[in-house]
């Protein structure tokens, strides 16, 4: 990471303006129009009302487009000198609610959570499938952090294999654990709480700071400040919290650089492995707002080149 | 049934969605960039605008940071790293940091306001090349670094900025780069239970596959990689062992500008001048010291990768190294075969 520390971009210098040209036609995700999403897997709907008809609040629904199939075998392969494996796997989409200009930011508490809970679940169910050693949680919201549609909604894939930096955060995390018998997360919030600079958010169970290590500027992470590896395992009660804090974060960023793109990832465990991360990983939710544009050095280096150093973005979120 | 490919060199995965996919041609760029131009700093007579030249091409009797030029190298505008001072390495608490030492160049590859490089005669092509490798010879004589970084971003979205001068940069680290560093490590394994260099077995399978090939134009060949993680994902390599970029010969300097040339033209002619970056891949500084390996020559091969910008990452691929290309290799080197250049 190189950080600007001489003359660091503040938040009205960076060319953000998000361009709102959404395909035209009606939008699949609102009500009304639920026969153009393939058959719904689980809603959280008003009594009374069937399935794939209006009513929700929550729906989750097969990606239309899929980028990998639930059915068929893992079949693993070369060709040559290279290694393939057929694209088994689920991709599914969260409606976050019927609302198609609220972001979650917009939303009730109560609402936020729901969400979260359908996360969950939908997580441990993806999870009984033997086939898959990962969920990936994440959303892409706006144009320039690749939606396709403007309505708020969720992705979740499970994939046949660990994504390669989640692995090496993994292995990163195990190498410390071994030598010190400490979770480095665990170590950070420590560290964090006690720097205080780059803390935006505090409540009982989680904090949201922006890193020291920043890749982009105005990142953000959500951890929960008890030692936890599995986000599906967080506790019923902290729940809230946790909407609280998602909630707020998104709400100063927009307050600082109003309607901007963001992505968020969750970061977890794997599943149906042998658990061996579970003392030494840590979950968290990484926020990057989509300030600037990654250029070739980036992409060749892996160095990361952040104008804002973390400390004077997480005042300005601090303060917003 | 989408496929999941691995790269065989890093590891990393790639989705080539199938189900999904689109045809090439739904990718032709439909941006057509707007906004006011900057007056352009780089072109014939604006000398002052930059900082004070570090290399030039210019004939004898024209004056440094005057006009007369054919090629020009700056110091960057507004460098990511600073030449002066030392790296002085230190802890925070349980952080790392060092100071940000490296030097950051631009080189302006022509005195005329052309803004893609495909539209760069050959020769002109070949000089860029020539000057990219003096330069890197003269930043290796400091100690203080361990790379060379070159590359390029052309068009607003590939963070080429609103001056449409065609350029490239040159940053030197004082740390050899995570992704460098793994592909290095990817080489070196296979290497080591192979005794052969994984990107020569790579350019014969490709050769005897034929169609992921774009083309082969006197010792290089540029394909579309197996596990691409772009749409038009494209690589050149020189079809012969060597692992350094400043090794060319002025002949292979000249063959390379060729390729270049006609891959960058076949983009821009078929994709509609859509915005790309591209990065030469090459062998570190060998700096004889404990733990130096010594098959570097023999494991690892020098290439170009150009990343055409046709669509949006997301930010699950940032925070997960897994990436999803919506074409197949096959099928855009197909459609990148059969662009004619003139």
């Amino acid at each position: 990471m190189i950080v600007t520390t001489d003359d660091p971009n503040k938040p009205e210098d960076y060319d953000h303006d998000e361009p709102q040209n959404w395909r035209p036609g009606a939008c699949p995700f609102c009500y009304g129009n639920e026969s153009s999403t393939p058959s719904e897997i689980i809603a959280i709907r008003n009594n009374g009302t069937a399935a794939n008809t209006p009513g929700w609040q929550v729906r989750v629904v097969p990606n239309k487009f899929p980028a990998l199939q639930i059915e068929g075998d893992l079949e693993r392969r070369p060709l040559g000198m290279y290694d393939m494996t057929s694209g088994i796997g689920a991709h599914e989409i969260v409606i976050e609610s019927p609302y198609h200009h609220k972001d979650l930011s917009d939303l009730l508490d109560s609402e936020v959570a729901n969400i979260l809970h359908m996360y969950f679940q939908r997580a441990l169910d993806l999870e009984k499938d033997r086939r898959f050693k990962y969920v990936m949680i994440f959303k892409n919201n706006g144009h320039g952090a690749g939606a396709s549609l403007e309505h708020p909604h969720t992705q979740i894939i499970a994939l046949p294999m660990v994504p390669k930096i989640v692995k090496e955060e993994i292995r990163g995390a195990k190498n410390y654990f071994e030598y010190r018998e400490r979770c480095i997360f665990c170590d950070i919030i420590r560290q964090e709480v006690e720097d205080k600079e780059r803390i935006v958010m505090e409540n009982r169970n989680f904090m949201a700071f922006c890193p020291f290590v920043s890749r982009f500027p105005f990142e953000i992470w959500i951890m929960p400040k008890k030692h936890a590896s599995y986000f599906c395992q967080t506790p019923v009660e902290q729940i809230p919290d946790l909407a609280v804090m998602l909630k707020g974060i998104i709400a100063r960023v927009k307050k600082v650089f109003g309607n901007t793109a963001y992505n968020f990832i969750i970061h977890t465990s794997p599943i149906n492995s042998d658990g061996q991360a579970m003392d030494s990983y840590h979950w968290h939710l990484e926020f990057m707002p989509k300030l600037t544009r990654v250029a070739g050095f980036e992409w060749g280096t892996g160095f990361y080149l952040v104008p804002t150093p973390p400390e004077l973005a997480a005042k300005f979120l601090r303060e917003a | 049934m989408p496929e999941l490919r691995r790269d065989p060199i890093v590891g990393r995965w790639v989705i080539i969605a199938t189900e999904r996919a689109r045809r090439p041609d739904q990718f032709i760029n439909q941006v057509v960039e707007s906004g006011a131009e900057k007056p352009c700093p780089f072109c014939e007579g604006m000398e002052s605008h930059t900082p004070q030249e570090i290399y030039a091409v210019r004939p004898r009797n024209s004056a440094p940071n005057g006009p007369g030029w054919d090629l020009r190298v700056v110091p960057s505008l507004a460098p990511f790293l600073r030449i002066e001072g030392d790296l002085d390495r230190r802890g925070n608490g349980l952080y790392d940091m060092m100071n940000g030492v490296g030097a950051h160049e631009i080189v302006i590859e022509s005195n005329k306001h052309v803004a893609n490089m495909a539209d760069l005669a050959e020769e002109q092509i070949a000089k860029v090349i020539g000057c990219y490798i003096r330069r890197i010879l003269d930043l290796e004589r400091d100690e203080r670094f361990k790379y060379v970084l070159v590359f390029k971003n052309y068009g607003w979205v590939a963070g080429g900025g609103r001056v449409k001068h065609s350029r490239s940069q040159l940053i030197a680290t004082p740390v050899n780069p995570k992704r460098v560093k793994e592909e290095l490590i990817g080489a070196r394994h296979y290497y080591d239970s192979h005794e052969r260099c994984i990107f020569c077995d790579l350019i014969h399978q490709e050769i005897e596959m034929k169609e992921r090939v774009i083309v082969e134009i006197d010792g290089f060949i540029a394909i579309v990689p197996f596990a691409a993680r772009f749409p038009f994902e494209i690589w050149i390599l020189p079809k012969k062992h060597s692992s350094d970029f400043v090794q060319l010969s002025d002949a292979q300097k000249a063959a390379m500008a060729r390729i270049l040339k006609v891959v960058l033209s076949k983009l821009k002619i078929g994709l509609n001048d859509p915005p790309y970056n591209y990065i030469i891949h090459t062998a570190p500084f060998r700096r004889q010291k404990a733990g130096y390996w010594r098959t570097i020559e023999d494991d690892y091969h020098w290439h170009m990768e150009i990343t055409p910008r046709l669509t949006r990452v997301a930010g699950f691929e940032w925070g997960t190294g897994f990436y999803i290309c919506p074409v197949t290799p096959e099928a855009a080197a197909k459609f990148l075969r059969e662009v004619t250049v003139v």
